[in-house]
């Protein structure tokens, strides 16, 4: 027999909780964030390109003092050169210190550096 | 006679100790190191336009280091008068530049802050302004921007 009041009703529907924003929901929003991460990026590669500029000019306005100084370094060393060589050549007739090897104006870097 | 170092190793550099000839005039050199020189470059580019210019364009007629040496002490002296100007003008906000320079790696980026009281100390006394050369037209030149991306993590 049943009991008083009837049987407990049964439980066939379907029963899943909420679980958080739907698939749409999460696609759009990972969308949005990589869209407004790829915007930043995009900025910052522009911004990078000219910080790289100001980096690279600072450097540029600075050569002609380091190149100045290099120079006369470089000078006074190959007049130093020079003398030590017409020392050591003084014996030999028609040897001429300090000249290129080359048949040319050119100028070209000591290749002999004495220490 | 032909070297002033013995030929055995040696445990200090090489020094050519061979004074400049006599008929070239002396210059004193600049002596100041890379963080001033950094935090002064777009300023002496500017000061110092005409003997940059001049200097570069006579050692692009020759590589010869005895060619230039006339046009290479102006640039020096110059860029010496630069520094002394910048010296007696805008000491202060000159040395917290260089001195944010020497601790963030030399990063112009990182150092915004100094860089701008001493931008607008340089254009008030000394009337140079920083530009930076082929940057895109109608944009904030980047030593401008308020809020850059690229910028130190501490505030």
């Amino acid at each position: 027999m049943p009991p008083t009041g009837g049987f407990e009703s049964l439980k066939y529907k379907r029963n899943l909780p909420y679980k958080g924003p739907g698939a749409y929901v999460l696609l759009g929003g990972v969308t949005a964030i990589c869209a407004y991460g790829f915007y930043r990026l995009g900025k910052g590669n522009l911004e990078r390109r000219e910080l790289q500029r100001e980096k690279v000019w600072s450097r540029i306005h600075l050569v002609p003092l380091f190149l100045a100084e290099g120079d006369r370094d470089m000078y006074r060393r190959q007049q130093a050169a020079i003398a030590r060589e017409k020392e050591i050549m003084k014996d030999v007739p028609g040897w001429e210190a300090g000249k290129s090897v080359y048949n040319s104006s050119k100028y070209r870097s000591p290749e002999i550096v004495i220490l | 006679m032909t070297s002033s170092q013995s030929g055995s190793l040696s445990t200090h550099a090489y020094q050519d100790s061979t004074p400049m000839p006599a008929d070239v005039p002396k210059v004193a050199e600049i002596g100041v190191t890379s963080a001033p020189l950094k935090s002064a470059a777009f300023f002496l580019g500017a000061y110092c336009k005409e003997f940059n210019d001049d200097f570069m364009l006579c050692k692009n007629e020759s590589r010869d280091p005895g060619h230039c040496l006339k046009e290479g002490r102006r640039v020096t002296r110059c860029a010496t008068d630069l520094i002394t100007k910048m010296r007696e003008n805008c000491l202060q906000q000159f040395e917290s530049h260089w001195e944010c320079l020497e601790r963030n790696n030399q990063e112009y980026h990182l150092c915004r802050k100094p860089e701008r009281t001493l931008n607008s100390c340089m254009f008030e006394k000394l009337g140079l302004t920083k530009t930076i050369p082929g940057s895109p037209a109608g944009k904030l030149p980047i030593h401008e921007v308020q809020n850059p991306i690229y910028k130190g993590i501490q505030k």
